[in-house]
């Protein structure tokens, strides 16, 4: 009895330790494939230029300039914004009211709509650099992470971005400020 | 029965317990480093800089701070963890630089080789890129 319960503890004291995955510093295999969709390359423009542009497109979207650094060409960038989605909310009000009727008005606590996403926390770096064989073109790669948070403000969940529409989104609006500021400079 | 709870809980709390050690806790210096360190003798300060950069970005990092003059970057990589890295570029000697790179894995220092083995060879391939004109 006393080495079962030893095996138990041991166990719930492995689980309270996470240990470090062992693809944690390695390339995934989706590595290349996610650095296509998140960069893009600029012609005839410099690099100083390029985070000129970028910030103004930052500050389009709500943005607040957290780091940048010339010399290396880097810009960290964050922002607050809403997490919830009306599809989850009615499913949630739903299935929450089915349970209170169901229990007679013993069980109304909202439960499921507490669980719902609330505010999501959006970083991004950008970075750009010459292109190494022609110094008048910029290479531009963004990864963006967010941490969703619940109506409890409890963590919902916490991860890097890939979907590439919003990557082409966000190319979309650079190209239209990297158009403007050709324009300002010329 | 009750005993092996109460070791066990004891266990997990000290665990667990916030002091003041941990402030200024860490293994041997000599050995750290040892194993976060590595030496380069191809690119120059600002080129490695930018593969460090490279290398953290493929790795799904975001960066929190860069600072050129210093050579020291920080970045934040979030899964279903989180991992805090910070990596600095030191001038040996005049041709050679050193790349220290430490990292804390959700509350723990990350102090298996093996991490920063992996982590080195990512850099390795973004030097080599760099050297040979590849984007």
């Amino acid at each position: 009895m006393t080495i079962r319960a030893l095996v138990l503890l041991t166990i719930a004291f492995l689980a309270a330790c996470q240990s470090l995955p062992d693809d944690a510093f390695r390339l995934s295999e989706s590595a290349l494939a996610v650095r296509e969709i998140q960069t893009r390359e600029y012609y005839s423009i410099s690099d100083a230029a390029i985070l000129s542009a970028s910030t103004d497109v930052l500050q389009d979207m709500g943005y607040a300039i957290d780091e940048i650094e010339e010399p290396l060409g880097v810009l960290s960038a964050s922002k607050r914004a809403d997490a919830t989605t009306g599809f989850q909310a009615l499913g949630s009000l739903a299935m929450d009211s089915v349970r209170c009727v169901f229990t007679f008005m013993l069980i109304c606590d909202g439960k499921n709509y507490s669980k719902l996403d609330d505010v999501q926390d959006i970083r991004l770096t950008l970075i750009s650099r010459p292109q190494l064989g022609d110094k008048n073109n910029v290479i531009v790669r963004i990864t963006i992470q967010r941490v969703i948070w619940d109506k409890k403000g409890r963590l919902s969940e916490q991860q890097t971005v890939t979907d590439s529409e919003v990557y082409a989104a966000f190319f979309e609006r650079m190209s239209q400020s990297v158009f403007l500021e050709r324009e300002l400079t010329r | 029965m009750i005993k092996s709870f109460l070791l066990g809980a004891l266990l997990l709390l000290g665990a667990c317990a916030s002091n003041n050690a941990v402030i200024t806790e860490g293994g041997s210096p000599v050995q750290i480093r040892q194993i976060q360190t590595r030496t380069y003798d191809t690119l120059n300060k600002r080129e490695t800089l930018r593969s460090v950069l490279a290398t953290l970005q493929d790795l799904g990092f975001v960066i929190d701070k860069a600072d050129y003059d210093l050579a020291t970057i920080s970045a934040t990589k979030l899964q279903d963890y989180q991992i805090r890295m910070t990596v600095t570029v030191r001038e040996r000697d005049s041709e050679r630089l050193d790349v220290r790179a430490n990292a804390r894995f959700n509350e723990s220092p990350v102090e298996d080789p093996r991490a920063y083995q992996d982590f080195f060879a990512v850099l390795d391939k973004a030097i080599f890129l760099t050297l040979h004109d590849v984007d």
